[in-house]
């Protein structure tokens, strides 16, 4: 069992490669991009597309290796991660709104761009293959 | 625009550049700090018994956010 474990992980499918996944995910992207908020049409679109994510991160089919100890500059990643959770805990807090916005009501008027709505949905669903990967 | 949002936007933009800093930290030769990539590997990694915690954690967390920014 281990031994088979130790296969998968070490030996990622044959279009697991930039090439095959980059052309997918910003294809994927296009389509998500056009879809208007609050439509059932991005509902189930992005129910899809982050089901179909979350399935393949559970099942580990692409899963790498886990690279080696953490060294003691880890918690150097507190400071950016610290300063992000006040902010967008306060402003939550406060009621988001406009005069404390937080941060996905502060990019909403942004993703209302059909250019801008297919870059960060490319952003977003190219960091989920990289944590699907991880 | 109130001193507030502004306060605000300036507070969500330091965060984004102390992120990408600290990154480029990490990505220097024999840097003790580990990249945003390896630390999210070890989280995500992280069981409790033969429950992937980390896992269901982490890809639920960005499957919400998804549908969070482009759908609701």
């Amino acid at each position: 069992m281990e031994e088979l474990e130790l296969a998968t992980t070490d030996a990622p499918p044959h279009w697991d490669r930039a090439v095959v996944t980059l052309p997918v995910l910003g294809f994927l992207s296009l389509i998500g991009g056009q879809l208007p908020s609050y439509s059932t049409r991005a509902n189930v679109y992005t129910i899809c597309v982050g089901g179909a994510m979350l399935w393949l991160g559970l099942t580990g089919k692409v899963r790498r290796p886990l690279p080696g100890r953490l060294g003691p500059g880890t918690t150097w990643w507190l400071l950016p991660i610290g300063i992000f959770g006040v902010f967008e805990g306060s402003t939550f807090l406060l009621g988001s709104t406009p005069d404390f916005p937080t941060f996905s009501r502060l990019a909403d008027p942004l993703l209302e761009d059909e250019l801008l709505r297919t870059a960060g949905y490319f952003v977003w669903l190219s960091s989920f293959w990289a944590l699907v990967r991880r | 625009m109130s001193l507030t949002r502004a306060i605000a936007i300036a507070g969500f933009l330091v965060a984004i550049v102390a992120c990408a800093v600290v990154e480029v930290l990490a990505r220097r030769r024999d840097s003790t700090i580990p990249t945003l990539g390896e630390v999210c590997a070890h989280a995500i990694a992280y069981e409790v018994g033969r429950v992937p915690v980390g896992r269901i954690g982490f890809f639920g967390f960005w499957w919400w956010l998804g549908w969070h920014l482009f759908a609701r």
